[in-house]
């Protein structure tokens, strides 16, 4: 017997609450609970929107026509099409610039909270693993990321490197990494302590092999119910960073961007903030929704 | 236990140092202060005089050849763009502000206390609203009431802090006419940004909240009290939040830091004369000694207040000390 | 229980539906800018905001009338001796508010404080005094380095006259926070970023003003202050955006005071790419873009409608320029004409040039600096990608942008820019921004730069005029940049407040009243 499936068998023994990763049970549950249901329904809907962009959005995004700026929902142009959800302030159909804006936010958010998720879970393993030293320095970095103010890390992070779309991610990268990192370390010092792990360890497998072929593994499950939730929170800190000015450049179209550009005309053309405040209400809403349930099913001992 | 207080009293002091030197590089990564700070039709010669006056042409960390710079015999670091302010923090000053030509902690420590009053007011706020919707949701689960709480909260988590504010101005004080609409003044100023800045903390708690108690309340030893007959508000009062109380007071922790710099964007909006605003037009201008003050100052607090929540964890699980 | 509940709801009506008792009564005028001032020592600064408020602290030896002409102020009269020596007679019998005596002393002293580069104080425009010398109590002499015929419309602005012995009695943190002046109002007292308190000087030289308290708030965010206007918050808002013009206008507690701005926008073209070496900026070496090809640069101005941007982005609240100068600017020239929209022969001018298929380019713009700004540079890329001309935008924070594309010589190969030179002097906007080696300038034309250099030097204004109108016709050739429009100011003012507003943007408490 290799060192693989003891572990495999070994790990499969739980503590308390469930951890097995049953598909057939988690999907059965997942139809069980309709607000679930529901959270998977709208991003279902939005992530369709974000890849079918071209096909789906009436006009080009981009596409400026300042004679026929604040149009109300409804309206329609000279040409005769409509405009569902009324022009901006530069003429450009806001419902084209929602499907696009759709594509950015996702793009932000998965690309954020992967490379947060991947730098998180790294630190979280080493120190666990390590313990000693190693622990007590990731700790402290851990800390002062924490105690760093996110605007101003921001703000100073993208006045050096100008504001773009990569950029963007970056800030937000490594400015969130920091609950994944707890909560693998968590993890890992309680699994440390295992026999699967000791075993591996007497049959001598070497730390890295540990981390990855056994650990790693078990870990990905709480993270994976963070990612959801904090791809959330990308999407509104995206937002905000517009609000400041420091997003995505136009004249593409992000929601925060299109919120931030119409907060002036709220009294004159409520349909150019409401409706990307909207999107990004039930986005989140959504995403919150399928994450709880994520949480509740794989680790419900979990309080993010 | 006290070992592991001191332990962590002197990691604070670790990180309060690691912090000002990320923002050191950052800040100097990012150009030249002495051509923002001096008005557009400054001549060239004025700009350098300028420069050389705030020592800005100086090395950042290190004077090179080091040997060459040995009196005092610390001089190699002291007399170096960091070193300066490194010691002078030791003594308390953190330099002048240069668009401001004030002392830079003083300027942080004169809008302190209104940043304090409006993240302390949205906390208050926060905890008092959810913590009972945490527990009726929780112990009502299910319910009506649970469920429109529940779905208040996720709105509360979905919204950008600046929508919410802008929203609550045009509704408060344009239409209704009930609340000012900016500015720092009576208790009537604070509601609007106080519940602005603390919406998210206030929706978080509140999940949590229940959640924690869902847990608790499902476990051996309520039961066995409730089957006793022990009367329900006990049970929950007494076994299940002190127990709930530890999640729930790591996130209070963790937002207050939240808070102070998200407060940013709130003290924007409202005109709220605070750090936030002051710190991020130092960020803009460059002015490495305010910003210095502020970041250092807004991280004091957050340690400090990371501190007492540890105590309070030792309280509340005296397991933790002994980790 | 009932009557008990009834009672609290009543108590809770009646304090929530109170008279709002944040409202300014009247006597008290509040004044909402978009910034704080960063000091209150007059010659320390060159910001808007802060002039805005110290001019109704201190007060200088000229001032320019509501209809922009020079007027005497502490001084009484002035002539040039020779073109290095301005004579100056003063105002008899004015003080200070902390009992300090104006006199040539007092205008000696404030006036090689500010010169004086060993003060370090960041208003230099007054550099090029050389020393001032006292003639008698009320006379004085200024030199001048070299000949500065421009130095009488500095003096409308700056160089405040200050308390010799208060001045020296204090250091510069301290006056920065205490300013003691000549002025029609006193000083009460300043909370950084939340106000700005100011209280009449019945003693002032022109008489006590009409209002009895005068305060400065600061509210950047644009959607705040415009509401902090509605409820009656604040008596003076700026800044109001265009889109909120027609309603205001029209709203009963409020209403719109406006004013053609001394602010021009427009967007310089790079023809010289300006380079550090050895410690100094080298601009000699062409910018590597199509624009440095003029007829590169007038397809780029025949293909902008800027009457539909006017039109169509800033609601009408704009004025069509012909040169960054407005029509108030000495050396402007109407005879002529600015470029009309023609984008055919834009095209046309790019084949010429050797492009058929168009040309790229990047536009850098601030975001939020001046009204609608990034709003105007997109419209603006549209336009141009429209003829050919594919345009990518890049925004930025503002002081991001002053400092690495302003500043840096890193806004190739057009920028956009707003100027309001308040010395109403042609000098201050061609140099400044067009001069070879000026620190904003990317534009290299020796035929310009010899003109300049010569209005500068001489003292006839007929024949600075005369070579004003010949820069001109170059600019209109060379086509250095496009020149959008003049701003026009839009103040929200209350409805029981008597105040106009100024094409210099200055906002003079002395000139404001309460209606009764």
């Amino acid at each position: 017997m290799s060192d693989g499936s003891i572990a495999i068998e070994i790990g499969e023994a739980t503590e308390t609450g469930e951890r097995r990763q049953d598909l057939r049970r988690i999907l059965r549950e997942l139809v069980r609970n309709k607000a679930a249901l529901l959270g998977l329904a709208i991003l279902v809907l939005i992530a369709a929107a974000a890849v079918a962009a071209p096909l789906l959005a009436p006009f080009d995004p981009t596409l400026q026509a300042v004679e026929d700026r604040l149009k109300p929902p409804g309206w329609m142009d000279p040409e005769g099409r409509i405009h569902p959800l009324g022009t901006d302030h530069l003429g450009r159909d806001i419902l084209s610039r929602l499907i696009f804006g759709a594509r950015i936010s996702l793009i932000i958010g998965l690309s954020a909270v992967t490379l947060a998720g991947t730098l998180g879970t790294l630190i979280g393993l080493a120190a666990g693993y390590r313990g000693g030293r190693t622990d007590d320095f990731l700790m402290r970095v851990t800390d002062t990321m924490l105690a760093m103010p996110f605007i101003l890390l921001a703000l100073a992070v993208i006045a050096v490197l100008g504001p773009s779309l990569r950029n963007i991610i970056f800030v937000l990268g490594i400015t969130s990494w920091v609950s994944y990192a707890r909560v693998v370390r968590a993890e890992v010092l309680t699994l440390r302590t295992r026999e699967f792990v000791s075993a591996a360890q007497a049959l001598g497998s070497g730390g890295q092999r540990i981390v990855f072929r056994h650990l790693l593994p078990n870990v990905l499950t709480p993270v994976i119910v963070i990612a959801t939730l904090e791809v959330a929170r990308m999407i509104i800190l995206e937002s905000a960073l517009s609000f400041l000015g420091l997003g995505v450049q136009p004249p593409t179209p992000t929601w925060g961007g299109m919120l931030a550009d119409g907060r002036a005309y709220l009294s004159t053309a409520w349909w150019q903030a409401t409706f990307p405040g909207l999107s990004i209400m039930l986005t989140v809403l959504g995403i919150n929704l399928l994450g709880d349930w994520l949480r509740d099913v794989l680790d419900p001992r979990l309080q993010v | 236990m006290l070992r592991y207080l001191f332990r962590r009293f002197w990691q604070s002091l670790l990180v309060l140092f690691g912090i000002s030197i990320i923002i050191f590089i950052i800040l100097h990564l990012t150009g030249d202060p002495a051509v923002l700070l001096m008005p557009p039709d400054a001549t060239k010669e004025d700009i350098e005089n300028f420069r050389k006056l705030m020592g800005f042409n100086d090395p950042l960390f290190l004077r090179w050849p080091p040997w060459e710079y040995l009196s005092p015999p610390w001089r190699f670091v002291t007399d170096t763009q960091y070193g300066r302010f490194f010691t002078g923090v030791l003594r308390g000053d953190f330099g002048t502000s240069f668009r401001h030509q004030q002392p830079a902690m003083r300027l942080i420590l004169e809008r302190m206390p209104a940043t304090l009053q409006l993240t302390a007011s949205a906390m208050a706020i926060a905890v008092s609203v959810a913590v009972p919707v945490g527990i009726v949701s929780a112990v009502r689960r299910n319910s009506l009431l649970d469920h429109a709480g529940m779905v208040l909260a996720l709105l509360g988590q979905s919204m950008p802090v600046y929508w919410l504010g802008i929203m609550f101005i045009l509704l408060f004080a344009v239409r209704l006419n009930l609340l000012p609409a900016f500015g720092a003044g009576g208790w009537q100023h604070l509601i609007l940004p106080a519940v602005t800045l603390g919406a998210f903390s206030m929706a978080r708690i509140a999940r949590l909240t229940r959640s924690s108690m869902l847990e608790v309340l499902g476990q051996e030893y309520v039961r066995t009290a409730r089957a006793k007959g022990v009367s329900e508000i006990r049970t929950v009062l007494k076994h299940g939040l002190k127990n709930a109380a530890i999640p729930v007071v790591t996130v209070i922790g963790l937002d207050m830091g939240t808070l102070l710099g998200g407060a940013v964007i709130t003290e924007t909006i409202f005109a709220w004369p605070g750090v936030g605003r002051l710190a991020v037009q130092a960020i803009s201008y460059r002015d490495y000694p305010l910003v210095q003050a502020a970041v250092f100052t807004l991280a004091l607090i957050f340690v400090i207040i990371n501190f007492m929540v540890d105590v309070l964890y030792t309280y509340l699980d005296p397991r933790v000390a002994y980790k | 229980m009932r009557k008990w509940m009834a009672g609290v709801w009543g108590a809770a009506f009646l304090v929530l539906a109170a008279p709002c008792v944040w409202a300014a009564p009247s006597g008290k005028v509040v004044v909402a800018q978009g910034v704080d001032p960063t000091t209150l020592d007059p010659h320390d600064h060159e910001e808007q905001p802060a002039f805005n408020v110290l001019l109704n602290i201190y007060d200088t030896l000229l001032v320019r009338d509501k209809d922009l002409k020079i007027t005497p102020w502490l001084a009484t009269s002035y002539k040039i001796l020779n073109p290095t020596t301005w004579e100056f007679k003063l105002r008899q019998g004015v003080k200070f508010t902390n009992g300090e005596e104006f006199d040539a002393e007092a205008a000696k002293f404030s006036l090689e404080r500010v010169a004086n580069p060993a003060n370090n104080l960041r208003l230099t425009a007054l550099r090029p005094i050389d020393r001032v010398e006292v003639k008698d109590k009320y006379t004085i002499h200024i030199i001048t380095k070299k000949p500065y015929p421009v130095l009488d419309t500095h003096l409308c602005i700056r160089g405040a006259m200050v308390p010799p012995k208060y001045f020296k009695e204090h250091d510069k943190a301290f006056l920065a926070r205490n300013p003691v002046g000549t002025g029609p109002f006193k000083f009460v007292t300043w909370v950084k970023d939340d106000r700005i308190e100011f209280e009449a000087n019945e003693q002032w030289w022109r008489g006590a003003p009409k209002i009895k308290t005068l305060i400065f708030r600061p509210i950047p965010e644009e959607t705040t202050r415009m509401s902090a206007l509605q409820t009656g918050e604040v008596d003076i808002a700026t800044n109001v955006p265009p889109h909120l013009v027609k309603e205001l206008k029209n709203h009963p507690k409020v209403t719109i005071s406006s004013a053609p701005s001394v602010r021009t926008i427009f967007m310089p073209i790079y023809t010289v790419q300006c380079e550090m070496s050895q410690g100094s900026w080298d601009c000699t070496k062409p910018v590597q873009s199509p624009a440095a090809n003029p007829k590169v640069r007038q397809a780029i101005n025949y293909a902008v409608d800027i009457d539909s941007i006017i039109k169509n982005v800033l609601e009408g609240q704009g004025i069509r320029i012909t040169t960054p100068l407005t029509s108030k600017h000495f050396g402007y020239d109407p005879k002529i004409k600015p470029f009309p929209f023609d984008p055919v022969k834009a095209k046309k001018l790019l084949a010429e040039a050797g492009y058929p298929n168009g040309i790229d380019l990047v536009l850098h713009s601030p975001n939020g600096r001046y009204p609608k700004d990034k709003e105007v540079a997109e419209a603006v890329a549209g336009q141009l990608t429209k003829a050919g001309i594919r345009t990518q935008l890049k925004v930025y924070e503002w002081t991001t942008y002053m400092n690495n594309i302003a500043y840096r010589h890193g806004g190739a190969p057009i920028w956009l820019i707003g100027w309001g030179n308040a010395t109403w002097d042609a000098d201050n906007t061609f140099t400044n921004m067009f001069r070879t080696g000026e620190l904003l300038a990317n534009y290299w034309n020796p035929e310009f730069n010899t003109l300049l250099d010569d209005a500068r030097s001489i003292t006839d204004q007929k024949k600075r005029q005369e070579i004003y109108s010949k820069v001109t016709r170059i600019f209109m050739e060379d086509a250095p940049a496009i020149s959008l429009y003049q701003q026009i100011d839009n103040y929200g003012v209350s409805r029981r407040l008597e105040w106009t507003a100024r094409s210099d943007e200055r906002l003079e408490g002395f000139s404001m009243s309460v209606k009764q």
